[in-house]
């Protein structure tokens, strides 16, 4: 993949002129059109105060539409409920009981293992497969949950992930084989993943709780929508990338599909199915906060029923969350590598130490257990006998201190935050809840169709019409309005830091570790610091998605400007260019593919967080959903979680453009 | 050498076209066929990689397939155990019908009858030497110990015995070839299908590879479709040469013929940089000896070249006897000779 992303890239001739340029303009037109337009929409009510001449009209809301819900929610509780409930609600009910009683079992057999036999069983099978290092990071892990006093929160946590993983990877990897072997498959699958993928998990929490009920079912559920796509995506990746002329080989020899799929392309594959586990695992680890929100208990639970009444708790807790997360990462990605069949070279007698290994961990495992129960260790490492006290003084020392208006750091992030709130939000805010509502649907429908093409555009006229149509204008302009401040500065720090990585080996050293650590946090975490750091309402939200969203950015532009041919930078070296004008005038506009994908996953990326946001007061569509959820407003929930959906395709047709050319360059 | 009267030919291709596009099979027998390659593609968005290809390929014998890149080569070898499915024509190997072959009639020949060595070697990087080679008898079914054994003695036949337990990215490009080969020998087939096996490798090593395969060959006698861009290679190996240009077979023949007597200027521009005198042989330089002539000068095979018939010419003060089945046939004078030297070297 990586040698067909340079070539679309550097087969590009020098004369060809940049995409963006003539787009850039018509974007520059249009947003021009849209600001004069503001002008006249805008007017002010008898105290002075702004007010829209033009809001979005009360004709075209479907005022009905929440009532509908709340009585279609109504009947499917009462079917779910039913003493003799359909075959499809038998089903649901049946799914959601099987995972939770898998996820108590799991539960329970962690605890049954002793905290000192899961410490051994955990650390030996990381030793065994992963090597020393994995081994290191996962006892460092489980030493971090003793010390913390959170082993039995943490066990809920592991048992919810290696049931949501387990039946992710149930599903997903069959269908990625599937999608590897056959394209159209793959075409069939892929419009499915890139919706799943598209909407930010906040949108499906409601669907999942009134099919499933809250409880660890429904945790398990809206993990698996979230962690099923890499699963496939990298699994398909994986079959694909096997060298063709491997599987003609085999072929020309008789070998039949079956032969071909078991002999030559899993094991070739194998390091990619690996990481494709690996990612599996990090995308639900960053469902673990959100799943918290639905009673999937853990880590999570102490994180969102913490973030006002102990934030201290949230705090260690979400720190807990990453700790897993780094570790699980660490272990999985050392075992994709280290048992990757086509670099180990083993021969009979390395393949029957290793079998030796095996059977030598698994037996020191079920000694240590053992013992462990002979001796009388308790389930979970005794609270009374962890750090967790001192800590949380510590954290909330540490809070007193950036809270106190007297200290320097308070200097710095209040301004910040009020200058991103004034300037920034503020204005844009104004400019979309006040601007007139047909100017701004066909502002973005115009800035679609420069940028992206017509379908495209279409579509985007169609989700933001039903955006309308739900009642849900402002809320949506308001998230909308966070959105584009995000992703504006998230680009903006992303394509700086890209091209001073790609220009020097030492800034893009330094930044590898920052970028793993922050691709790994779960999507909430983000935003838990800041909450306590920045106290303006929608700034933590922004704040978190351009934490999120950033790295990202800057892998692609990075990315991009190294795959840049080389041959056109040194016939423009040997013109006499400069470094800068290299930058500018033949990296940047070669690599403009690569940062148009940046963009593009940016602003999904932001999206997911700025909704979350509406968890700790940023307004807009992610609060209506928190509402929904805490206090049972259920038409108004589904309702925004609709307009997220449709916000959030709009925002990836917009600016998809040249996506097909990107996807590439993101394998 | 070419087939002797009775003997069935081993490959029987007629009629084979190999068309990309969408609804292929339609172009085939229609006027458009015909069309250059471009036109073609702009009128029906397809491309005839192969078109109307028929030879026959002789038991024992090696027949090589040159061209350039684009000429269709690899896809008709492909074509031909159906890696690619042919869009028209009767194929048959060893006396099967493939193109009407089920699945499991296809495997099979695949599995007994046909071995093929890839470009791109195609080999498995996570199995040792030894389990690459037995692999072609491991989807046989063959129990492991004997399948190890049979790849062994193969893996001696080619040399490599020393790196049985090695794997494919611990071995130069020429010894992973000589792997390549060696698994298309294991399952001792009627027929090798060689698909431009050295382009990847170094001249030198190209070199002593094609050495190789000579001697396999007469060691095993098998049949070999070999498929190359290289000229020389292909005279060094070839019994008769099919030389493809856009999908179709301009010239089929014996390296002399084509050398001799290209059929077109495509040809002839292919073969101009070859000395003429070392493929040609005396048969194309003789003249019929007149009625009662003598012909007691020195005896040479008429199969013997040009240039190794100079030192024998220059010892001698008579014509040459070109020898055919003890039987001579003809007369071979010094100014043939030259002239046949110096037309090569002019052209």
């Amino acid at each position: 993949m990586a040698s067909v992303a340079a070539d679309t890239v550097s087969t590009r001739p020098l004369s060809h002129r940049p995409w963006w340029r003539g787009r850039l303009v018509g974007v520059g037109v249009v947003v021009a059109l849209m600001v004069a337009s503001y002008r006249l929409g805008v007017t002010t009510d008898a105290n002075g105060v702004a007010v829209a001449r033009f809001p979005w009209p009360e004709e075209l809301v479907w005022n009905a539409f929440p009532g509908h819900l709340d009585a279609f929610q109504t009947w499917l509780l009462d079917q779910r409920n039913a003493e003799d409930p359909s075959i499809v609600f038998a089903l649901f009910n049946g799914f959601a009981t099987l995972v939770d009683s898998l996820v108590s079992w799991l539960d329970r057999f962690l605890l049954w293992l002793t905290w000192v036999g899961t410490a051994a069983t955990a650390t030996l099978v990381a030793l065994r497969f992963g090597g020393v290092r994995a081994a290191a990071w996962v006892a460092g892990a489980l030493a971090a949950f003793a010390l913390m006093g959170l082993w039995e929160e943490s066990m809920q946590t592991v048992a919810l992930m290696l049931a949501a993983v387990a039946l992710s990877l149930a599903v997903g990897i069959p269908v990625g084989i599937a999608a590897g072997l056959s394209t159209r498959v793959q075409r069939a699958v892929t419009p499915v993943l890139d919706t799943m993928q598209i909407v930010p998990a906040f949108a499906y929490l409601m669907p999942v709780v009134i099919l499933f009920s809250v409880g660890p079912g429904a945790a398990v559920v809206a993990t698996m929508i979230y962690a099923i796509p890499p699963a496939v995506r990298i699994t398909a990746l994986g079959i694909r990338s096997v060298a063709p002329n491997t599987v003609e080989a085999a072929t020309s020899l008789g070998a039949t599909r079956p032969q071909i799929l078991a002999k030559v392309q899993l094991p070739l594959a194998r390091r990619m199915l690996m990481l494709g586990v690996n990612q599996t695992i990090l995308f639900a680890l960053s469902m673990v906060v959100i799943a918290g929100l639905i009673g999937g208990g853990g880590l999570g639970d102490l994180v969102t029923s913490g973030l006002y009444s102990s934030p201290a708790m949230a705090i260690l807790a979400g720190a807990a969350i990453v700790i897993v997360a780094m570790a699980l990462d660490r272990a999985t990605e050392a075992t994709a590598s280290r048992t990757d069949p086509t670099r180990r070279h083993l021969d009979d007698s390395a393949r029957r130490t290793l079998r030796f290994l095996t059977v030598g961990a698994a037996a020191a495992a079920a000694a240590s257990v053992a013992l462990a129960k002979e001796l009388g260790a308790p389930a979970a490492y005794p609270e009374g006998r962890s750090a967790q006290e001192w800590l949380l003084a510590r954290i909330q020392s540490a809070l007193d201190y950036v809270q106190d208006p007297a200290r320097f750091l308070f200097a710095v992030t209040e301004p910040l935050g009020n200058a991103i709130l004034v300037h920034l939000v503020q204005p844009l805010q104004s400019f979309l809840i006040l601007g007139p509502w047909f100017t701004t649907l066909a502002g973005v429908t115009a800035i679609a169709l420069v940028v992206s093409g017509v379908r495209p555009a279409l579509t985007t006229l169609a989700m933001f019409v039903a955006i309308g149509v739900v009642g849900m204008w402002e809320p949506a302009m308001d998230t909308f309005s966070q959105v584009l401040v995000a992703t504006g500065i998230a680009v903006a720090i992303g394509i700086a830091l890209g091209i001073a990585a790609s220009e020097s080996a030492l800034v893009s050293r330094a930044l590898r570790p920052v970028n793993d650590v922050l691709q790994t946090l779960p999507q909430l975490v983000y935003i838990i610091p800041f909450v306590y750091l920045m106290p303006v309402s929608i700034v933590p939200g922004i704040v978190a998605g351009v934490l999120y969203a950033f790295p990202v950015v800057v892998r692609l532009v990075e990315r991009g400007l190294r795959d840049v041919a080389p041959e056109a930078v040194e016939a423009a070296s040997a013109f006499g260019a400069s470094r800068t004008q290299l930058i500018a005038k033949v990296k940047v506009p070669l690599a403009g593919d690569a940062i148009m994908l940046g963009i593009n996953q940016g602003i999904i990326m932001v999206l997911a967080v700025v909704v979350i946001g509406g968890l700790v007061g940023s307004g807009g569509l992610g609060y209506l959903v928190t509402e929904g959820l805490v206090r049972g407003q259920f038409g108004q929930g589904v309702a925004a979680s609709l307009a997220i959906l449709a916000l959030g395709i709009a925002l990836d047709r917009v600016t998809q453009a040249t996506r097909q050319a990107g996807k590439e360059v993101l394998a | 050498m070419t087939g002797s009267v009775g003997q069935a030919p081993v490959i029987r291709a007629h009629g084979v076209w190999k068309v990309f596009g969408p609804r292929a099979e339609r172009i085939v027998g229609t006027p458009e066929a015909d069309l250059p390659r471009r036109e073609l593609l702009e009128r029906t968005g397809c491309v005839a990689a192969v078109r109307d290809v028929s030879f026959e390929v002789w038991p024992g014998e090696v027949f090589v397939v040159m061209g350039l890149s684009g000429s269709g080569k690899s896809t008709l070898v492909r074509t031909l155990i159906r890696l690619i499915e042919p869009t028209a024509g009767e194929i048959e190997i060893a006396g099967r019908d493939v193109t009407r072959a089920s699945r499991s009639e296809l495997r099979a020949l695949r599995r007994h009858e046909v071995g093929m060595v890839f470009q791109h070697f195609g080999l498995l990087a996570h199995r040792r030497v030894l389990d690459n080679v037995a692999f072609g008898l491991e989807v046989r079914g063959v129990p492991k110990a004997e399948r190890q054994a049979r790849a062994r003695e193969v893996l001696r036949l080619v040399g490599l015995e020393d790196v049985a337990d090695r794997f494919p990215d611990q071995l130069s490009g020429g010894m992973q070839q000589r792997v390549g080969v060696a698994r298309a020998f294991a399952v001792d087939p009627a027929v090798l299908l060689y698909d431009e096996p050295f382009s990847a490798l170094d001249p030198l090593i190209r070199r002593d590879m094609q050495d190789e395969i000579c001697r396999l060959q007469a060691e095993t006698g098998k049949t070999m479709i070999f498929i190359t861009h290289d000229l020389s290679e292909a005279l060094r190996l070839g019994d008769r040469i099919a030389i493809m240009r856009d999908g179709s077979i301009v010239q089929l023949g014996t390296p002399e013929e084509l050398v001799g007597s290209p059929a077109d200027a495509y040809v002839a521009n292919f073969t101009r940089d070859i000395p003429r005198s070392h493929v040609l042989t005396l048969r194309w330089v003789m003249r019929k000896p007149a009625p009662g002539e003598e012909l007691d000068g020195p005896r040479l095979d008429v199969r013997t070249t040009v240039r190794d018939a100079v030192p024998v010419l220059a010892a001698s003060e008579k014509p040459v006897c070109a020898v055919e089945d003890g039987r001579v046939v003809g007369l071979v004078e010094r100014d043939a000779v030259l002239r046949a030297i110096a037309s090569g070297d002019e052209r």
